[in-house]
């Protein structure tokens, strides 16, 4: 790992803390977070039911801001950035994939995937879209819509539109939590193998332990405290 | 097409298939239908009849009086340049045979009209020539008249030469829905039926360069006597007092409902589907589109539905006016021109406002939405603009709204009324609700989970029963009123109740009437009648001693006709004072409403303008009179000492039965200057226009009962996921799918009942106070609506919810729990 310290890191977390004023008073997540995420790495954060991990991904990914302390991106503060700048941010260089598809009902599989294409206003967004579609295996279903695709292939759609703007940084919340274990295995090997190709930075999280030993590192997030986890 | 065009137009046509957006359009479609129906509508009377324009002046300006206008009225003024026509106008009955019809005469010399024309078929030019008549179809089709046939008017026989089919300078008020003929002024002295005091509106109608006719206007105002009036056209506004203008903005106020009904409906249509939009909010905004674009996404299909719903609100719009105007065109004295197009838009236009107005707020949320939803599914913030965007839009609606009735006042303090009397109906049917359900619970199984039910639903509860008691209690109100008021304030009468009024009677022919009538066995009375001002009390001018509502009154602004008796009239029982004794010569005997309204005493000293000449009386007597008795009858009666020199004419009324009609054509034929009212017919005239009245605002109100039902269908909606999952909670507790689907058919046929039970007591209540106040006679019970309103509602109910809950099956319920 030594050529890692040589670089740059793409996301950098400093000393930061989340916590959230609820009825009951102010409820503290974590505090004192350090994070490290070097280009191309592949990394997951690893935790039970309600202890933050998607909290820490919505303010990896400048979606929500710490309470204290502060997130670098590329070296820049995304403190300092305004609501557009961090859309543009999304927009040309993160992609999420949710637990639950996230697709347009009433778009097919094609439209779906060259959505986000158009909105960047690229000339090749149909081409680009049958090729990832193509990646992951639906070549052939490309008119079908989402209510006509089952769990794994709707996951896929929605995996070739996380691809197809060609991120930097690929965040992804539990993709197999709502899957079966054969397809949610089958989903994990086509998103690595797209990871390996494209060479883009994956964030992932699982508390699937096997899913979380194919990644380079594991982070565990325990208590508001954030350990990593040797192999 | 843009990708963000594309997006909206997908996302429509997905939104087509749900409910919400099915009650969103139709709500709009109505309001936009029902708008557009009142606004040409409406344009179409104020064109037709109501607004002083040139055409409908048959002139630029127009003296008007109640006196003979003589040349010499006009001397001094300035007329250079100026054209000017003398009209007469008055009631009289003329017929053929034993067919007698009352209409409004008017009298002509050529030029005539001097604007607009007379349009008659044949078609031609000029008035009538001596010795003929010109008639409206009213008049062609009730005395069966063919062209050519002869008119019996007075001594002179005219042939109808033309009939007439629309003409300007019909005068004001009610005199210009009667039907109308025109006859040449040269046949007026020979017929005999205009005596010297007859009552009748003499006009002088003039036209020239609008320089001229202001200069005459001016010169022409400082000079008028309290019996005359002048219109122009400077001033464009509707006649004042017009009963077809508060007819109008009556139906504009009961499509208030409608409008605040579909506002409503397309509120909470908005609300739920902006729930629904969330995810897919933060997902376009994550998949990079910009806040701004996804407003534009969802304005687009906003707009959409416009276009969807203005162009079938505008062709509905269009269908239902025709229709109206059908019902209508019999009772209207001419055809109506044309709408101004720009009216043919406001529907549309006020569709537009609703649905941006009441859009803008939850899109704009929208746009607000965290893309960390995505992860967590948080709410967009609900913080201080959101509420500030939500109340100015809220306001722009109001304002929207109350721009268009043209009536604010009136408006607002319908709007209050139906705001209180919504809440009061929503408590009532809460408590209702519970005092049913208590028993209930007692007994049945299913009573426990109901009771449950109704107190996590009370606010929606509320809320539909508000919408459904207001709206079957104004329903049944209109409907029942429609037919059954006018009958009964009919029946109330004796049968022997004058049907007859016969005005003008000069005093030189009052011996040989007397005659007339005790020949024919007619106990009748004549009365004289004099027309006066009431000028001063207590020996100063009356104006100043008065509150603003008192100088308002309407003894005060026109003259009063004053009549003289030796004793008491028979039907007018004495509340205060005794009557008087010969010698008593300034004694006078005053109306039992005007002495409390003015605050008149007696004792007070009252003094009038008779003709110029100041007449004092003393009030010594309050007299009770009963306007609807149909028997002469008058504010202020003198001792005839005071007054029997003063010119007067007589009147008396009688009572004919129908076998002794034909007895009306030999009194005309032997006094054709008198006038003879058949207050029948004017009764069937009144209670055509009353009929068409309800009928149009009972149609109004049916559509709003549609706003209210599809209101009840979305209020339904919202709490649907909340039923889902209590239901889909309760089958896996082990209640069967039928017992869940019966709690829902208890609900329902429960609200239901209390819903037409509370309509049916307010729209008793509302019937018993028209009864008591408006027609002063006993209320009565209406046991048809106790019988029909309570299962129409519990149908309505039952129905709505049936169509829109469609029973859960076990497999949705697990999946239901899960996602929960
Ligand atoms: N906006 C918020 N306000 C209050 N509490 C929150 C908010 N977002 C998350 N939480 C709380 O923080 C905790 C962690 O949530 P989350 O990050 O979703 O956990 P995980 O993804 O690890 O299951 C939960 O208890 C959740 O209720
Ligand atoms: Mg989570």
């Amino acid at each position: 790992m030594s050529h890692l310290n040589r670089e740059k890191p793409l996301i950098e977390a400093q000393d930061v803390a989340k916590s959230f004023n609820t009825q009951a008073g102010s409820v503290e997540l974590f505090r004192n977070l350090d994070v490290r995420i070097m280009p191309g790495e592949s990394l997951a954060i690893i935790g039970r039911s309600g202890a933050g991990k998607s909290t820490l991904l919505s303010l990896l990914a400048g979606l929500d801001t710490p309470t204290e302390g502060q997130i670098l991106f590329d070296d820049q503060p995304l403190e300092q950035l305004d609501d557009a700048a961090r859309a543009d941010l999304r927009l040309q260089q993160i992609s999420f994939i949710f637990q639950s598809f996230h697709l347009l009902p009433e778009l097919d599989a094609l439209d779906n995937v060259r959505l986000p294409l158009e909105i960047q206003g690229r000339k090749d967004a149909d081409a680009q879209a049958r090729h990832w579609l193509q990646q992951v295996g639906l070549g052939a279903r490309l008119d079908h819509y989402p209510a006509q695709l089952s769990g794994g292939e709707q996951q896929r759609v929605a995996i070739a539109r996380a691809f197809a703007t060609e991120p930097k940084v690929l965040f992804a919340d539990e993709p197999t939590g709502n899957l079966d274990d054969d397809t949610g295995q089958q989903i994990i090997e086509q998103l690595f193998d797209l990871n390996t190709n494209a060479g883009t930075t994956l964030i992932l999280i699982t508390h699937d332990i096997d899913l979380a030993s194919r990644c380079q590192r594991r982070l565990h997030l325990q208590n508001g405290r954030l350990e990593e986890v040797p192999a | 097409m843009s990708l963000l065009t594309r997006l909206a137009a997908r996302q429509l046509l997905t939104q087509l298939r749900t409910t919400e957006w099915r009650a969103l359009l139709l709500a709009s479609w109505i309001a936009i239908a029902l708008t557009t129906l009142l606004a040409v509508l409406g344009d179409r009377l104020e064109r037709g009849l109501m607004r002083e324009s040139a055409s409908l002046l048959g002139a630029d300006l127009v003296l008007s009086s109640s006196r003979p206008l003589t040349p010499e009225r006009l001397q001094g003024l300035p007329l250079q340049g100026i054209q000017q026509t003398p009209v007469i106008q008055f009631p009289s009955m003329v017929g053929q045979g034993d067919n007698l019809m009352l209409v409004s005469v008017r009298a002509l010399q050529a030029p005539y009209p001097l604007r607009g024309e007379l349009v008659t078929e044949p078609a031609g030019t000029g008035i009538p020539a001596p010795g003929e008549v010109w008639v409206e179809p009213r008049v062609m089709t009730q005395l069966q008249l063919q062209p050519g046939a002869q008119l019996e008017f007075g001594y002179q026989p005219l042939t109808v030469s033309r009939e007439l089919l629309a003409s300007p300078d019909r005068g004001t008020g009610f005199r210009s829905f009667s039907p109308h003929i025109l006859v040449n002024a040269a046949d007026l002295d020979a017929s005999g039926v205009l005596a010297p005091g007859s009552r009748a509106n003499y006009r002088i109608l003039f036209a020239g360069s609008s320089a001229a006719v202001r200069t005459l206007d001016q010169a022409l105002r400082p000079t008028l006597a309290s019996h005359e009036r002048i219109h122009a056209l400077q001033a464009d506004q509707p006649l004042t007092g017009n009963a077809l203008g508060n007819a109008l903005s009556y139906l504009k106020l009961s499509a208030l409902i409608a409008l605040l009904l579909s506002a409503l409906t397309i509120m909470l249509a908005l609300r739920r589907f902006s729930l629904g939009q969330h995810t897919r909010s933060a997902l376009l905004l994550n998949l990079g589109l910009r806040p701004g674009q996804l407003v534009r996404v969802y304005l687009y299909q906003l707009l959409l539905a416009w276009l969807l719903t203005a162009s079938a609100g505008i062709l509905t719009g269009f269908l239902l006016e025709s229709a109206v105007y059908q019902w209508l065109a019999e009772l209207l004295p001419q055809a109506l021109p044309p709408a101004h197009w720009l009216r043919w838009l406001s529907g549309a236009a006020l569709g537009l406002a609703l649905l941006v107005l009441l859009g803008l707020p939850p899109i704009l949320q929208l746009a607000r939405i965290p893309v960390a939803h995505l992860l967590r599914g948080d709410a967009p913030p609900r913080d201080r603009t959101a509420l500030l965007l939500q109340g100015a839009s809220m306001i722009l609606l109001a304002a929207t709204l109350l721009a268009f009735l043209e009536a604010p006042l009136a408006a607002l303090g319908l709007l209050a009324f139906l705001l209180l009397g919504g809440a009061l109906f929503g408590w009532l049917a809460q408590g209702c609700l519970l005092l049913c359900a208590r028993p209930l619970a007692r007994h049945l199984l299913l009573g426990r989970l109901l009771l449950m039910r109704l107190r996590q639903q009370r606010q929606w509860h509320r809320l539909q029963a508000a919408v459904v008691v207001m709206l079957l209690t104004l329903l049944s109100v209109v409907w029942v009123s429609r037919t059954d008021l006018i009958e009964q304030w009919q029946a109330q009468f004796p049968s022997d109740t004058p049907n007859y009024f016969l005005i003008n009677i000069q005093p030189w022919q009052k011996a040989e009437l007397d005659t007339f009538f005790a020949e024919r066995a007619l106990d009748t009375e004549l009365y004289p009648m004099i027309r006066g001002r009431l000028t001063q009390l207590n020996g100063n001018p009356i104006q100043p001693q008065l509150n603003a509502e008192q100088q308002d009154h309407n003894t005060l602004r026109r003259e009063l006709n004053l009549s003289w008796r030796a004793e008491r009239p028979a039907h007018n029982p004495l509340v205060a004072g005794d009557w008087w004794q010969p010698g008593d010569t300034d004694a006078i005997s005053i109306e039992q409403d005007m002495a409390r309204e003015l605050g008149l005493e007696l004792g007070d000293r009252l003094g009038f303008d008779i003709g110029g000449i100041a007449v004092e009386g003393v009030i010594r007597n309050i007299r009770e009179v009963v306007w609807t008795s149909f028997q002469p009858n008058f504010y202020i009666i003198f001792n005839p000492e005071a007054l029997q020199n003063a010119p007067s004419t007589w009147i008396t009324s009688f009572h004919l039965p129908a076998e002794q009609r034909a007895l009306s054509r030999d009194l005309l034929q032997q006094f054709p200057s008198l006038t003879l009212i058949d207050i029948d017919q004017v009764l069937t005239q009144l209670a055509g226009w009353l009929q068409r009245l309800g009928d149009s605002s009972a149609l109004i109100l049916a559509l709003s009962l549609g706003c209210g039902l599809l209101l009840l269908g979305v209020t339904l909606l919202q709490a649907l996921e909340q039923r889902r999952f209590e239901s889909a909670l309760l089958q896996t507790l082990g209640v069967s799918a039928e017992q869940a689907r019966r709690l829902d058919l208890l609900e329902f046929l429960l609200i239901g009942l209390v819903c037409g039970g509370l309509a049916s007591a307010s729209a008793e209540g509302v019937l018993a106070m028209l009864h008591q106040w408006l027609l002063q006679i006993p209320p009565r019970l209406h046991g048809e609506l106790w019988l029909l309103l309570p299962p129409l509602a519990a149908m309505v109910f039952v129905l709505i919810g049936w169509l829109i809950r469609r029973p859960l099956r076990l497999d949705q319920c697990y999946r239901l729990l899960r996602a929960g």
